[in-house]
């Protein structure tokens, strides 16, 4: 008895299709991080080419995979199988057709990467930073000299009130007096998702550079986010982000920690 | 049996009314606890001392309350007694004061820990050991009605009693200078914004408001028997129905509505702004949110939504655009400076598109486009004493890069008027135009994003100052058309003639090999 193997035709298919639902079940289910629809495109336009090359490579193996192609239309007894073929799949391509020509009533959905990749480095204040091991100058404070640490983080909280409350609210949960004429609404910085997650220097990069500082996956042009260089001092970032951990009772993510 | 039922139902209602309308059990909190609290959650805007001078004050329209006056806004307690009830405490930290800064807190702070506080805030005052001693009189309220409200609106404007402050429509369009008790700016309420009340407009609230005034401002109090234009309890609930049926405009925000959707109609584009034809058009109401992003910031907006409505036919695309304004700015003209703060410019709107309408997901930056992404402004202004409205046409890389075109209008044409608190403006312009490079071509079906500013000219709201919003889309209703139809059936054809061409190619095996 000839042991059951997956046909070669339905192995070229199912390849993709499981690379596919597995990215997307890594990124999107688990990390909870959307990959922009162009860069799933060129992703899954290499994997397809790759199989392909793979299942054609030799003679044989390309034989194998085209035979019940091939057969459909060669082969009588196939006859009533050709006959679905060749009614469904015009149709189908017609309804494809008919439904690409027709203006959609609904708005493009904007897909976007909330926290998208920082870069290794980054220039803010006419300096360049190194994210990698970029660390917030007062955090050590915390330990050595809580007073001053109280002083910083009070800094920081009229940074907030001042220049942040009127989109992330003053209840740092995104919903500040302007939040619903936003879009993207402010981020929420008690959910356990946003700072909870990220680095201190992270949140510099975010701060300094503000919405246009954000690479393209993350659609820079429709985030509100102020270029914060512009308007705060170095210290004055600084401070505000201890004030976001602070008021939350967050920590910050370390590298010490992984 | 009916008459049962009936009893049952009435029962039942009075049961769920007398629930919801129950007062909050004022209970004993816990000052010290209170303290901590208020040092963490309320420091940075009500201020170290309670006097409303916290960091964030001169940015804030309303100011934080300054505790140590003792004087509430919204309270319970009669006209003449300035004592609030602990209850009206409680509640404004519970459900925070809409159309301000002040936020509600009953998600983050439990019952008991508002207690607290409302200890806490007496004691700025010294009104820990205080009663209040007279409670506004409810009376027995008028259910609302067409009578009711018929008689509250000749009541409203009897006298000019209300009308006086919140002009003839309620929009709050003042002919007079407000201030409060500190000499802070303040405008009356336009009524027919019922997210921008302080407490509610459920007519419970506005008969309070009515009855107690708002303390520390002109809002006065119309129970008060010494008053020119006092007001029985029954007339009071009428007015309460009346102003409550003036918030039914139909103009409010939903998250739902970013698309303007311009109807086709056949025929010339009216060119009034009052003509019926408009109302072919659904309106969209956006938010408005000052220009807090680019310098020079700004934190004190006067206008706080826009309405869109849209017609276009085989030419013309036209926007009719509305927004309350309290003021008509006419920089010129004294009756208009003598309300206007000063350094005062026009009223003025923009319309923002990008010159191509985007094939992805990439767009001009929100904000007057990007070096990479141009767009085109639609600057409409109001106009002076010796200039009329008019509408200019500006290219867009960026908020300090916007470049008028040479030739001014770029083919836009206007009309505009101003009543009662309310500005309508139009701007047209031919759906296509013959400097494809410059300019934006609009096409039927396809979403194109579009973006508005705004400015009160009496708000000092001048160049960066302003108002804006977020991109939202802008799409010309397709008209049917049997295109997508025949493409379909088209594609399908040739599919099953290359299948059939191919089985008969395989079908001879001779040349099969
Ligand atoms: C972001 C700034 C901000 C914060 C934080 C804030 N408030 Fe306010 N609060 C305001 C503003 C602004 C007003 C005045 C609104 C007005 O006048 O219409 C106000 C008004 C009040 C009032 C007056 C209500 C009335 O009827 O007059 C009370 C009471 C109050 N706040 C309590 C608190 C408490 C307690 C906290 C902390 C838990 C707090 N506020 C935090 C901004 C703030
Ligand atoms: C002298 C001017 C003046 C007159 C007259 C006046 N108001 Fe007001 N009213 C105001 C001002 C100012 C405010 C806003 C106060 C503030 O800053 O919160 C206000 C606010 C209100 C509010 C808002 C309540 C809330 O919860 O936010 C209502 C409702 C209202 N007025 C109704 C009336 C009615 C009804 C009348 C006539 C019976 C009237 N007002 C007469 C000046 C006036």
């Amino acid at each position: 008895m000839k042991a059951f193997r997956i046909p070669r035709l339905l192995q070229f298919v199912l390849v993709p299709v499981v690379v596919y639902a597995v990215t997307r079940l890594i990124f999107d289910v688990l990390l909870g991080q959307l990959i922009p629809a162009s860069l799933m495109t060129m992703y899954m336009f290499f994997v397809l080419a790759g199989t392909f090359m793979a299942f054609t490579f030799t003679e044989d193996g390309t034989r194998e995979l085209v035979a019940p192609i091939k057969a459909l239309v060669e082969d009588p007894s196939r006859k009533w199988l050709r006959n679905v073929v060749f009614v469904v799949l015009p149709l189908a391509l017609g309804f494809y057709t008919y439904q690409l020509r027709t203006p959609k009533p609904e708005a493009p959905l904007e897909l976007r990467s909330i926290h998208p990749a920082p870069p290794s480095t980054v220039k803010a204040y006419d300096k360049r930073f190194n994210l990698l091991t970029l660390e917030n100058p007062y955090r050590k404070l915390q330990k050595e000299d809580p007073e001053a640490f109280a002083e910083m983080v009070a800094a920081g909280a009229a940074v907030y009130i001042e220049n942040c409350q009127y989109c992330h609210g003053d209840k740092l949960d995104g919903r500040g007096p302007y939040a619903q004429g936003l879009n993207p609404v402010p981020a929420n910085f008690q959910d356990v998702g946003t700072i909870a997650q990220l680095q201190e220097s992270y949140l510099f990069w975010r701060i300094a550079t503000g919405g246009p500082g954000l690479p393209k996956e993350a659609a820079p042009w429709i985030s509100s986010m102020p270029i914060w260089q512009d308007f705060l001092s170095e210290e004055e970032t600084w401070q505000v982000i201890l004030y976001l951990y602070d008021y939350t009772g967050h920590a910050p993510r370390s590298w010490e920690h992984e | 049996m009916r008459g049962v039922a009936m009893k049952l139902i009435l029962a039942a209602a009075l049961v769920v009314v007398c629930g919801l309308a129950a007062p909050v059990q004022a209970k004993p909190g816990n000052a010290e606890n209170g303290e901590k609290i208020y040092e963490k959650r309320c420091l940075g805007c009500h201020g170290e001392e309670g006097d409303g001078l916290g960091p964030a004050a001169e940015y804030l329209i309303p100011p934080p309350r300054d505790f140590t006056l003792g004087l509430y806004k919204i309270k319970t307690t009669a006209f003449d007694d300035d004592i609030p009830n602990d209850d009206d405490l409680f509640r404004m930290i519970r459900d925070g004061m809409p159309g301000t800064a002040m936020p509600g807190w009953s998600d983050m702070l439990s019952e008991q820990e508002i207690w607290d506080l409302v200890a806490h805030l007496k004691i700025y005052a010294g009104l820990e050991e205080e009663t209040p001693s007279k409670q506004l009189d409810y009376g027995s309220q008028v259910a609302t009605s067409e009578d009711s409200v018929e008689k509250g609106r000749k009541l409203f404007h009897d006298g000019d009693r209300c009308s006086e402050c919140h002009g003839a429509e309620g929009k709050g369009d003042a002919i007079k200078k407000l201030k409060n008790d500190n000499g802070d700016r303040t405008w009356p309420r336009n009524l027919t914004k019922p997210w921008t009340y302080r407490a509610s407009s459920d007519p419970k609230d506005i008969y309070a408001r009515i009855s107690v005034g708002i303390p520390n401002t002109q809002m006065p109090s119309f129970a008060d028997p010494k008053s020119k234009k006092k007001l029985s309890v029954e007339e009071r609930w009428h007015i309460a129905n009346y102003v409550v049926a003036l918030t039914k405009k139909g103009l409010e925000v939903r998250p739902e509505n970013t698309v303007v959707k311009a109807k086709r109609i056949d025929g010339e584009i009216p060119a009034a702004i009052d003509d019926q034809a408009w109302l072919q058009s659904e309106p969209v109401t956006f938010m408005l949110v000052p220009q807090i992003i680019a310098k020079d910031r700004f934190f004190t907006p006067a206008n706080d939504t826009i309405s869109v409505r849209a017609l276009y036919n085989e030419r013309d695309i036209a926007f009719l655009l509305e927004w309350d304004d309290r003021t008509k700015s006419i920089p010129g003209d004294a009756k208009a400076e003598s309300i206007a703060d000063p350094e005062m410019g026009q009223d003025a709107v923009m319309m923002q598109f990008p010159v191509t309408i985007p094939l992805g997901a990439e767009k001009p930056y929100f904000l007057k486009g990007d070096a990479g992404h141009p767009v085109n402004l639609w600057h409409w202004t109001s106009g002076t004493t010796e200039a009329e409205a008019a509408v200019a046409m500006l290219d867009g890389l960026g908020m300090a890069q916007q470049t008028p075109r040479e030739d001014g209008g770029g083919g836009l044409t206007t009309g505009s008027g101003y009543q009662d608190g309310t500005w309508r403006v139009i701007m047209k312009r031919s759906l296509t135009t013959d400097d494809a490079e410059n300019d934006l071509q609009f096409e039927e079906g396809r979403f194109i994003p579009i973006a508005f500013a705004n400015w009160d000219g009496s708000n000092s709201e001048i160049d960066s100052r302003q108002t804006i919003t977020t991109w939202y889309w802008l799409q010309l209703e397709p008209s049917a058309s049997a295109e997508p139809y025949i493409s379909g059936i088209v594609v399908a054809l040739l599919v099953f003639g290359a299948l059939v061409w191919w089985a008969r190619g395989a079908a001879r095996p001779g040349e099969a090999a």
